[in-house]
């Protein structure tokens, strides 16, 4: 190590004596009330798996969080593929409009949402206004509201990953493909998809990864009737007092999200996405 | 090790910004109005007898709040806003001192507001609240109409918290007041059960305003404090006092309180019946001590929940079952509604 190397490495220590005290500490101690809580042993965990509701607290949020990734990454997709064949000028419009929601906090979105698709809401009424339905639709308190607002809030962040990576494509390699007589449905499949893959695994796993731990957007949206797994656990840190299970289904959620990241790692198109970074 | 173990998720309260020196008492309670009425009605008149400062936090003392207070060591507050129920879970944990009775007079209190871990400092009661316009000349006066779809059809509105919503329920089933604890939540779910589709579930008292007045909801089983500030608004909103489920609110006091015993003085104070009144009259809660209804007007006799006129047809919802059975009930309650 270089004398230099050295003092980059010292002025690192502070922050990771923060992360260590404020983040690693309190983990431990969420892992240790899983095992201690109300008595020692695995208890907890036995009972995560023998609890029906839990059970169906988990499946709701594997769907959701199924259900927000594709949709997300599918109208990520696209609105990327325009951002990259965009005239600059047109292009930094587009990109300003993309990033406009990610100065609004969650909690404003989700009641903005709210005010948009409830049986009084801004869509309901022009589409009943307009003749095109008689009765109101069902549009939130239920899946599909938050499906509608968890999907909002992750696309800015797939739409920057996808077009970070989709703006690195070579556009010679595209002009080749043309020269040699592919047509575009051709093109766009075997040759974007392909050179996206990088980028599609990346954002797919970082909105499976926020998708499993979203509270306030479920919690309003859903009204009661759609109950995921972080919820559940703030319910019972807060108001039931079950510590134990709720730290044991905390530790739980941990431990899937790393074994997806580790699962991850292991394709090649994620690696290249990491190692990006590096060169 | 419990403490330790605390630490991590008292970081995640944010305990609040209110850390008592030796000359204020800390309040903790649900924040929004309660800030400046708690003031007025409880602090000021107590300043003006002892000179102590009281601070009121809005910060919520949800049970686990105060388990994650007492557990780090770290408490800030000393006397909180929750509920009879909260009272005797907490005191049954270990995380709350037992009201000092040689300080505070018991007598103050209706019979029953008195409990070892909590003092009620309010009153209020679920009742049935409705939009007079939406649900037409007949107006809903039971819970047996909150199932009426054909006379009265469109959404409703219940909390998703479980105290309050199954005796509703079982009450519009034909279960007799007197029968109704210990609650028979099979029952009770399979009369629910058909209703589901047409109900919103509410989880704050802002939000079960707002879908009064969103036009979202013609009726809902929703706090009369939160139902008095409808019609307040609008007297379009307004409600049915029969067959109120009354709650009894408590003062707790957080084991290692900053001001230690000099709480109960403040606790003693906040029973005087003009500071109840005028809590009353700014948020509808209802005062303890019975006192307080011979200063009341014929107006603050209509939000108060333990009036004679308004108390006859009420039930009190029972701290003590849901202080045995309220994690069990409000997990199960979940489940159901989110099927």
């Amino acid at each position: 190590m270089t004398s230099f190397q050295r003092w980059a490495f010292c002025l690192t220590v502070p922050a990771a004596l923060l992360t260590l005290c404020l983040y690693v500490l309190p983990i431990l101690q969420v892992l240790a009330l899983s095992f201690t809580e109300p008595t020692f042993g695995v208890g907890n965990y036995v009972a995560l798996f023998q609890n029906a509701a839990i059970g169906r607290v988990v499946r709701t949020t594997v769907f959701v969080s199924a259900v927000t990734t594709v949709l997300t990454i599918v109208m990520s997709y696209a609105v990327a593929f325009a951002l990259v064949h965009m005239r600059p000028a047109t292009r930094r419009v587009a990109l300003f409009m993309v990033m406009v929601p990610f100065w609004i906090s969650v909690l404003v979105r989700a009641f903005a949402w709210v005010t948009i698709l409830r049986r009084n809401g801004v869509l309901n009424s022009a589409l009943v206004g307009s003749g095109a339905v008689s009765e109101p639709l069902e549009l939130v308190y239920n899946q599909f509201g938050v499906i509608v607002g968890m999907v909002h809030y992750m696309m800015p962040f797939a739409i920057m990953l996808l077009y970070a990576n989709l703006s690195e494509i070579d556009l010679r390699i595209i002009q080749a493909a043309r020269s040699l007589g592919a047509r575009p449905v051709t093109i766009f499949f075997r040759v974007w998809v392909p050179l996206s893959m990088p980028g599609l695994a990346i954002a797919g796993l970082f909105i499976v990864i926020f998708s499993l731990g979203f509270l306030v957007t479920p919690a309003i949206l859903g009204a009661g009737r759609v109950l995921m797994v972080a919820e559940y656990i703030s319910v019972q840190i807060s108001s039931t007092l079950r510590w134990g299970v709720a730290t044991a289904l905390s530790t739980m959620l941990l431990l899937v999200v790393a074994i997806l990241v580790a699962l991850a790692m292991r394709s090649s198109a994620l690696r290249a996405a990491f190692e990006g970074g590096r060169k | 090790m419990t403490a330790m173990a605390g630490l991590g998720i008292a970081v995640a309260f944010k305990p609040g910004r209110a850390s008592a020196a030796a000359s204020e008492i800390v309040v903790c309670n649900w924040g929004g109005a309660a800030l400046e009425a708690f003031q007025k009605a409880y602090g000021a008149p107590f300043k003006a007898k002892s000179g102590i400062e009281v601070v009121i936090d809005g910060t919520g003392p949800a049970t686990g709040a105060i388990r994650a207070m007492v557990d780090s060591k770290n408490v800030t507050w000393d006397a909180t806003d929750g509920g009879m129920t909260d009272a005797v879970v907490l005191g049954k944990g270990g995380y709350v001192e037992p009201i000092d009775y040689s300080i505070v007079d018991k007598s103050l209190v209706g019979e029953g507001l008195a409990a070892e871990f909590g003092i009620c400092n309010y009153t209020y009661s679920n009742v049935l609240a409705y939009d007079a316009k939406k649900v037409g000349a007949t107006a809903p006066s039971s819970w047996n109409d909150f199932f009426d779809l054909e006379k009265f059809p469109g959404k409703r509105t219940m909390c998703k918290w479980i105290q309050g919503q199954l005796e509703a329920v079982l009450l519009a089933d034909g279960v007799k007041p007197e029968e109704i604890y210990p609650l028979d939540v099979d029952r009770a779910f399979k009369k629910l059960e058909p209703l589901l589709p047409n109900l919103i579930f509410w989880d704050s008292g802002a939000q079960s305003q707002q879908l009064f007045r969103d036009g979202e909801v013609v009726m809902g089983n929703i706090w009369h404090t939160r139902a008095n500030l409808l019609r307040k608004e609008n007297p379009d909103y307004t409600w049915t006092w029969n067959q109120n489920l009354m709650f009894a609110s408590a003062w707790s006091v957080p084991k290692g309180n900053p001001a230690g015993k000099k709480v109960f003085d403040f606790i003693n104070s906040s029973m005087d019946p003009e500071g109840q009144v005028t809590l009353l009259r700014l948020m509808g809660n209802g005062p303890s001590n019975p006192k307080a209804l011979a200063l009341m007007t014929d107006e603050d006799k209509a939000v108060y929940s333990l009036a004679p006129e308004n108390a006859k047809t009420g039930l009190a919802v029972s701290a003590q079952y849901y202080a045995d059975n309220e994690a069990e009930l409000q997990n199960k309650f979940l489940d159901f509604i989110s099927r």
